[in-house]
């Protein structure tokens, strides 16, 4: 949160402690806000709400954020990240000066180019795996990192710190810090959305999208992709939406009632007026992922009439209506489990990202082409990687699957703010670790919530003692990339 | 660099052009100007880097002789006073260094303080030593802060403490121009009490009873009752959880279960009931091992220490211990003394009289305990043989653990001096240094000296830090809002008078917490109704109520809402401890987990009617139940839960099949309770809220369930459905999950 006057002189910190901790200060920070969004607000959200939206500390061209976490590890020497020195190497042992650690103890076979050739795309040029033909269409649209490194190289904590900074479980993840920094531009449905792939969750569950020390009002919500999206959207059993009008009716009598008899409830009144926003988001949800409305032609665009495109096409194209409806950030998961149900190549790259690179390559596409053409890549960020990257070297002979590798991988940002059609950033000649204009995690984070409008060094949630920040004390924003 | 003979020969030349009379001022004024002016500035300013421990640029600013001495670009005053480098620094804005981008620059105020310091000859007072930590400034917090300083013995004379404690809040009241709030009606109080102490509503026949009872020590029994009901104990075993962080899983890859883990939440639960002294509590849980009477029980005790989460395969297995470090260290000091110690791991606390040392002088109290890679089965703690027992439980793996060293920045590659086992220093009457062991002791003992340290009477921090907490969960808010935090950026206690009473009561009462619930909750403050007549103009005064003009309204936390349901469902399992269930998860909500199926399995439905405090944790999955009300972080000790309000709350007690269910099971005792309907509305009122309706409200119920019935709702069971309807609807009401 932004320092902003408080009244009587007080520091923010101050004006919280004295209003009874972090969630009532937000509270009042939206109350103090002489920005005007309440009439920006939709309508029934009322200022005790946490998501209301808030300003930005600076202008900025995204209000969303679509995250694709391509959960398990893409392997950036065959994605992205072109080498053509790993050729010249190929069949060679790994160079001893190259230390690292050898993730799960698995066999250090030797080093292997490519899976799949690259090609350049669009004006720019820039080199694209095969993997990738349809996003390759796109990539003016991208700006390139091929200098990622992390801390960790399991997946557990790897995952956990690409979505909230630090490989510990226990801090809010980074769709939270974007919903408490800036609220959300619609009440009626959640402001931080994630959508799990089929097979399952990713390794080490729901810390990733949890609020941790936040409160819970800004952690991840799962959203199904068909039917009802959230928890307890609706009654069970044969209640109508009739009768549970009459039910909420009555219920609102009840605590009319009880208020009159205690003046200045605000607590009370507040908690009223979030069963009609509860009844709103009833009816509000579900048409959010209702793509019955969409043409034929973009639902085949999304690649939903085709069985390998179809699961992750709809997530896209519900990702599109979550933004146009004002939701703030949506993460979006490709591979689920463990091991090959997700981009864990470990047996096979060809195989496994030939799998998952085709479930997702033509959606991603579609998603980049139907946000342009509506107008909307402007206004929201799209963030493509997963946690770590792959190893130069297979498993062994019979083994062409690759190791997971911290030291180095590619993520590409597009959209608001981002300049397309650039690389940035370099790894050693074998595609090994992060070498040119390395960008830590921390420095992804700062770069994404400065997309947003955010400081990350004034981005701080008051925890037992500390302003804590999603950076903590790092961090540097990627200016190379901004437009 | 200046001899210190030659300084002062220039001082005394300086001086002897003055008066005799002048002379005299200037030696008197300069010893009280060094005191009220240059020490507070050059400890504000100077001494957070140029410090003995680690000087910035070698100078040392702490000490007159290391001043002189100056540091790697000489010495800081020069003859002419101009010249002086200090001065030259401090002019040109270079010193303090500006942070964050912004400037640190000394105001023009300040310059002059010193520039007059130093052309006086920067006389300083013979063997004066700065100490950083010596006295609050704007910016932190020091040894003279409120929560260091010794607990005063209550000076009140009351008739008994309770009494005492109503006199000091009507004192501040009456300073503020308040009066209290008149006293709840008897159904708001016995439902309130009931909720604190045992977190259950009382039944509507015991409201009835106690509404009828003129007896004038009626709530005095009633107080005792609770107090010795074996619930009260599973109540406030669960604040106790929160602080321990309590979940039943290492978390991460493979989020295992903690074998055991329940073991330690029924030591808590029975710690509670049977009274055990807070010390005694203290002590076993940080050292159950090494006491002289240990037994499988205090052993149990120290899974404290086991509670964290724990990563089985990190990156860095060296850096990954000081993690699990922190981990002990943070809940240790943040549970039993409400210190932000963990931030003093890479540095000085920025706030408070917590030197980088001290940090490692706790960690290193479990330094000799297995925070190293081991056997992946031993889940991070010490094997059952090392143990003695198969529970989880900790203990060192040697009586001579090796040398913690600080680490510079907290960096593993970057260890500096050797530190030395001890308690906190922020307190100098009472810091002590850990001695080593006898030769045949099996541990280092230094957490029994650690947990002996903080039980000290003596110790400002420990009997405040937990009356504060019975304070706070009567009342919604502590003596001290931040019940985590007693340094410089928590909130200083609204009574302080109050709060050292109740410690020292505390103290004098052998630590025995159900004395001090029982003085709280016999008092007439707590007592009010929390409706003031004026609460309008006194909401402008007092908005957060610090006074206490009122009782403040609590909404129920997870556990207690859901407990509630379950007793006035009438379902409400109360059998105690053991393993834990693992309540009902829809599919949905497992989506989450990597692992499908074979990860998660519910229990039973019979099983899982039993309380809250009982339901597994597991830290991959949060039970979206709890935590939609906010149920507490499991990574890091709460002592002070959100209390959000959103909609996602109203979808689940609107649509949850559970809560639909219980609220079916209601419906059956309405029905089963009588026959005629308008009697019937009134039961389901007594069965959901303890009390009649009001004839709006039975009017309004009326209407509702004839409207139900002719629209739609028919068949066997539709009067059933009917009254489940209604019951839900109350369930609903703000009046359900609020407490008075």
């Amino acid at each position: 949160m932004n320092e902003q006057l408080f009244p009587c002189g007080q520091t923010r910190r101050q004006a919280l402690w004295q209003m009874g901790g972090g969630f009532a200060g937000l509270a009042l920070a939206s109350l103090l806000d002489q920005d005007g969004f309440f009439a920006k607000q939709a309508a029934g959200s009322d200022s005790t709400n946490p998501l209301s939206p808030k300003p930005a500390h600076f202008p900025c061209k995204a209000k969303s954020c679509i995250f694709l976490m391509m959960n398990g590890g893409p392997s950036h020497v065959d994605t992205w990240d072109y080498k053509p020195e790993l050729q010249k190497h190929a069949g060679k042992a790994m160079p001893t000066d190259k230390k690292f650690i050898n993730s799960g103890g698995r066999a250090v076979g030797m080093l292997s180019p490519a899976v799949r050739p690259f090609r350049p795309g669009g004006e720019s040029g820039t080199m694209v795996s095969d993997f990738f033909p349809r996003i390759r269409e796109h990539v003016d649209k991208l700006a390139v990192i091929r200098s990622c490194f992390t801390d960790t190289h399991a997946h557990g904590s790897a995952s956990v710190q690409m979505n909230t900074g630090k490989p510990i479980i226990g801090r809010p993840s980074l769709g939270s810090w974007v919903t408490y920094g800036l609220g959300s531009e619609n009440q009626n449905l959640p402001g931080y959305v994630v959508m799990l792939d089929k097979r399952g969750g990713p390794i080490g569950g729901q810390p990733n999208w949890s609020s941790g020390f936040a409160p819970a009002s800004f952690q991840g919500t799962l959203f199904r992709p068909q039917g009802n999206p959230i928890l307890d959207l609706t009654s069970p059993g044969s209640i109508s939406r009739t009768q549970q009008r009459e039910q909420l009716d009555l219920l609102a009598k009840f605590n009319q009632e009880h208020l009159e008899m205690r003046p200045g409830g605000t607590e009370l009144a507040s908690r009223a007026a979030s069963y009609e926003l509860a009844f709103r988001m009833q009816a509000e949800t579900p048409d959010a992922v209702d793509v019955s409305g969409e043409t034929a032609s973009t639902l085949a665009a999304y690649g939903l009439d085709a069985p390998q495109t179809s699961e992750f096409g709809r997530n896209c194209l519900i990702a599109r209506r979550l933004v146009e409806r004002g939701v703030r950030f949506i993460q979006l998961y490709s591979g689920g489990g463990h091991l090959e149900e997700t981009w864990d190549a470990h047996e096979s790259v060809e195989k496994n990202h030939g799998r998952h690179a085709g479930e997702t390559d033509q959606p991603i596409a579609a998603l980049l082409a139907d946000l342009q053409q509506r107008g909307l890549l402007d206004s929201t960020l799209i963030v493509w990687g997963g946690e770590f990257g792959r190893m130069p070297f297979t498993e062994g002979v019979d083994k062409p699957g690759r190791n997971h590798n911290p030291y180095g991988f590619s993520m590409w940002l597009a959209g608001g703010g981002v300049k397309g059609g650039i690389t940035y950033g370099e790894t050693d000649e074998l595609g090994f670790a992060a070498e040119t204009n390395k960008v830590h995690v921390h420095d992804l984070h700062a770069t994404i919530l400065h997309l947003m409008g955010m400081d990350h060094t004034r981005l701080t949630y008051f925890h037992q003692g500390r302003d804590e920040r999603l950076t903590d004390v790092y961090g540097h924003v990627i200016k190379d990339i901004l437009t | 660099m200046i001899p210190p003979q030659r300084q002062i020969k220039l001082q005394i030349e300086r001086l002897l052009c003055c008066s005799i009379f002048a002379l005299a001022q200037t030696i008197l004024a300069s010893a009280s100007d060094f005191e009220r002016e240059v020490a507070p500035l050059l400890v504000l300013r100077c001494l957070e880097c140029h410090n003995p421990v680690d000087p910035s640029g070698g100078l040392d600013l702490s000490n007159h002789t290391s001043m002189v001495r100056g540091g790697e670009s000489g010495s800081p005053i020069a003859v002419e006073f101009e010249s002086s480098l200090l001065l030259q620094r401090v002019m040109h804005a270079e010193m303090p260094p500006e942070k964050n981008g912004k400037s640190q620059a000394l105001s023009d105020e300040e310059q002059s303080i010193l520039r007059e310091w130093i052309k006086a000859g920067a006389s300083w007072p013979n063997g004066r030593e700065l100490d950083p930590y010596e006295r609050t400034t704007v910016k932190r917090g020091g040894r003279d802060w409120w929560a260091w300083q010794p607990i005063a013995p209550p000076v009140a004379k009351a008739a008994t403490t309770s009494d005492a404690i109503d006199s000091i809040i009507r004192d501040s009241l009456k300073a503020q121009n308040l009066s209290p709030a008149p006293p709840a009606d008897r159904r708001t109080l016995l439902r309130r009490l009931s909720f604190d102490l045992i977190g259950l509503p009382p039944t509507p026949e015991d409201i009835a009873a106690f509404e009828q009872d003129a007896a004038p020590n009626a709530y005095e029994r009633i107080v005792d009752q609770l107090l010795a009901s074996k619930h009260f104990g599973e109540r406030w075993a669960r604040h106790w959880l929160d602080l321990a962080r309590f979940a039943e899983t290492n978390g991460y890859e493979r989020d295992e279960v903690k074998p055991y883990a329940w073991r330690y939440r029924d030591w808590v639960i029975e710690a509670m009931n049977a009274d055990m002294p807070y010390d005694q509590f203290v002590t076993e849980q940080l050292a159950g091992d090494e006491i002289p009477n240990r037994s499988q029980s205090s052993v149990i005790a120290t899974g404290f220490l086991r509670l964290g989460t724990w990563d089985d395969e990190p990156n860095d297995p060296r850096e990954y211990q000081y993690d699990r470090l922190e981990d002990m260290v943070h809940t240790t000091t943040t549970a039993f003394l409400a210190m932000t110690v963990k931030c003093a791991r890479c540095h000085d606390h920025k706030f408070d009289a917590i030197p980088q040392t001290d940090y490692y002088r706790i960690a290193s109290s479990f330094w000799g305990g297995p925070v190293a890679q081991r056997n992946r089965e031993w889940n991070g703690g010490p094997s059952k043989e090392e143990l003695g027992f198969d529970v989880l439980g900790w203990t060192d793996l040697t009586n001579n653990p090796p040398e913690l060293r600080l680490l510079a920045k907290g960096d593993v590659h970057r260890p500096l001096q050797v530190v030395a086992p001890g308690s906190l220093t922020g307190s100098r009457e009472i810091a002590c240094t850990f001695e080593s062991p006898l030769p045949d002791s099996k541990t280092s003992t230094r957490r029994l000296q650690l947990a002996r340290w903080i039980v000290d009477k003596r110790n400002p921090l420990t009997a405040r830090v937990v009356a504060n907490r019975l304070w706070q969960h009567h009342f919604g808010e502590g003596l001290v809002r931040t019940p985590d935090n007693f340094g410089f950026l928590g909130s200083p206690p609204t009574h302080p008078e109050l709060l050292d009473l109740l410690a020292s009561e505390l103290m004098a009462g052998e630590w025995r917490l159900k004395r001090i619930h029982k003085m709280i909750v016999m008092s007439k403050t707590y007592c009010q109704s929390s409706i003031h007549p004026s609460a309008k103009s006194y909401s402008d005064l007092d908005a957060a109520n610090r006074y206490w003009w009122r009782a403040e309204r609590r909404r129920l936390d997870a556990e207690q809402l859901r407990d509630s349901l379950l007793t006035c469902s009438g379902r409400l399992d109360r059998s105690m401890g053991g393993p834990s269930f693992k309540a009902p998860i829809s599919d949905e909500a497992l989506e989450g987990l990597s692992r499908k199926g074979d990860a998660y399995k519910a229990s039973p439905a019979d099983e899982s009617r039993r309380r809250g405090v009982y339901m597994f944790s597991k830290r991959s999955l949060a039970v979206p139940m709890m935590a939609v009300f906010d149920s507490c972080d499991t990574t890091a000790p709460t002592g002070r839960r959100d209390v959000s309000t959103v909609a996602p709350q109203a979808l689940t007690l609107l649509n949850n099949e559970w809560v639909h269910g219980e609220s079916q099971a209601m419906a059956a005792r309405v029905l089963a309770s009588c026959l005629d309907r308008e009697q019937r509305i009134s039961a389901a009122w007594r069965i959901v809220l303890s009390r009649e309706p009001t004839d709006r409200e039975r009017l309004a119920s009326m209407d509702f369930i004839t409207r139900l019935q002719t629209s739609g709702i028919a068949g066997d069971n539709a009067d059933l459905l009917a009254f489940a309807a209604l019951c839900h609807t109350i369930v609903n009401t703000n009046e359900f999950i609020y407490l008075d």
